[in-house]
């Protein structure tokens, strides 16, 4: 049993082993200029002096609060959206359109409007991040409540159970693991409006540094607030896979 | 019946908002500089068509969007179907993986930018990016989703390592490559563009980023829309697709 479940954790901690190996031995060999990928060794010390100089810790501190509110917004908005159109037919007739060409749309291709709008800085990396991730939470909502079994409507109702109890007794419950996963989905794509709008204007940020050190051409630097940026996604992402795990034990195979 | 009222509503919501678009700014409830008009989108539009360098521009961004999403495709498919195949390969791999696939692709712009310079080269090498990770993760994800029971009915019968390959991998791990193919396309586009709007000479995307900062809202506009159209299209194709194959493999 504890081999069994082992091995892949193994065999994954190995394979970012042999990656940093690679990559520092390649550069201390020479085969590799170090302008280009630096090595583990120099993004492990920066990370450590920045750090400490507190940089590190504005940076993120920005784009957290960033992500905060314009995650926060698109998940109650769009939670309150995917409801009223999973309960509404007209709602749904009526919002699928627009959800539709936001799903599918580079809406990062109307960055340059919102900086009209709103200014360029915090204000529209939050209208970006809310605008990525909306569409996905709405969407993933309104098919939790459009795919709630219709078995256990039917056993609710026969039980005597109104309209109210069945949307807070049966549908909200059974569209949570669904509303997860949007939530899951939205966070890929909140964080990628973060970083995008930091990228092309803003004075502080994650996605300013990478942006910053880049143009600098310090590629150390710049290797070292993205892999911030990557720590960042995956515990994101396992996080709110975890929870999803949790809210979906409940449902037997059927 | 219940599909011509979903259209009907679908409509009238999508007549209503470009009605307000329209008459919001004539009215002076809004400033037309800031959200532009649809007439005046549709005039920048034929404007932009009829002078010269509109193809040139659309030729750029799908020369990069073809090769970079092409290979995506190349490189993707066999490596997902190899991931599928060997555990062993994919344990070694799947936390690298995983670890790009949580992490927004496009963060990658600068130190792509550094690495491949600010012509072609580096917005197909975003748009490969974006587009081979879930290509890669879904083709996978196909193979191991096939019956094994299948596979074992095609050893019994005498298949050998590469019949069961042809027949029996390729075939039922394609809803999963399909579906790849779609997720990927419009993180290939988004690469693309947002490529070509952070540092470039020519293209689609660059277009959006100079009539942005010189606040020509209705040229920006068309620019954006067409883009969106394109990647609708493009996604409605592969959608498409995907279902006649679901049809066909019932």
């Amino acid at each position: 049993m504890g081999s069994w479940k082992m091995k892949p954790v193994a065999l994954g901690l190995a394979s970012f082993l042999i990656i940093l190996l690679a990559w520092e031995s390649v550069v201390r060999l020479g085969w590799i200029n170090p302008f280009f990928i630096s090595q583990p060794s120099a993004v492990a010390a920066t990370l450590g002096r920045a750090a400490r100089s507190g940089e590190l810790g504005r940076n993120l501190a920005v784009s957290l609060r960033e992500f905060a509110v314009g995650y926060g917004l698109s998940v109650i908005l769009g939670i309150l959206a995917g409801a009223c159109a999973g309960r509404f037919r007209t709602v749904e007739y009526a919002l699928d359109p627009f959800l539709w060409f936001l799903y599918s749309a580079p809406l990062i291709a109307f960055y340059p409007v919102f900086v009209l709008w709103f200014g360029l800085g915090v204000p529209t990396v939050i209208a970006l991040a809310f605008l990525l991730s909306f569409p996905q939470i709405a969407a993933s909502t309104l098919n939790g409540f459009r795919n709630v079994s219709p078995g256990l409507i039917r056993a609710a109702r026969s039980f005597g159970a109104t309209e109210k109890d069945l949307l807070w007794k049966v549908a909200l419950p059974a569209s949570v693991p669904m509303v997860i996963a949007g939530l899951r989905l939205g966070i890929g794509r909140a964080l990628m409006g973060v970083v995008v709008g930091e990228l092309f204007g803003s004075t502080a940020g994650l996605g300013y540094s990478i942006s910053y050190y880049g143009g600098l051409l310090k590629t150390t630097d710049l290797i070292a607030s993205l892999i911030v940026i990557v720590t960042l996604g995956v515990l994101c992402t396992q996080g709110l896979s975890a929870l999803e795990a949790r809210f979906d034990s409940w449902r037997v195979e059927d | 019946m219940r599909l011509t009222y979903r259209t009907l509503i679908s409509t009238l919501a999508v007549a209503a908002f470009l009605a307000v678009w329209e008459l919001a700014p004539r009215i002076g409830a809004v400033d037309a500089t800031f959200t532009s008009r649809p007439s005046r989108v549709l005039a920048a539009g034929l404007d932009i068509v009829a002078t010269g360098g509109f193809l040139n521009d659309v030729s750029v961004s799908l020369a990069e969007f073809a090769i970079g999403f092409g290979l995506a495709i190349v490189i993707g498919v066999p490596l997902g179907l190899l991931l599928g195949r060997f555990p062993v390969l994919r344990h070694l791999l799947d936390p690298p993986i995983m670890a790009i696939y949580s992490t927004p692709h496009l963060a990658l712009l600068p130190i792509i930018v550094v690495w491949l310079g600010i012509g072609m080269q580096s917005k197909i090498a975003v748009a490969f990016v974006g587009g081979v990770i879930p290509i890669l993760v879904n083709a996978a994800a196909g193979v191991r989703g096939i019956e094994r029971s299948w596979i074992v009915a095609a050893r019994s019968f005498c298949a050998n390592r590469w019949d069961v390959f042809v027949k029996v991998i390729l075939p039922g791990s394609l809803p999963g490559v399909i579906l790849g193919v779609r997720l990927g396309l419009s993180r290939a586009v988004l690469g693309v563009v947002v490529g070509e709007m952070y540092q470039s000479q020519a293209g689609l995307g660059n277009k959006v980023m100079r009539y942005g900062s010189e606040f020509r809202t209705d040229y920006l506009l068309f620019y954006v829309l067409l883009i969106s159209l394109f990647s609708l299209a493009a996604t409605t194709a592969v959608r498409t697709l995907e279902e006649k194959l679901w049809a066909a493999g019932k």
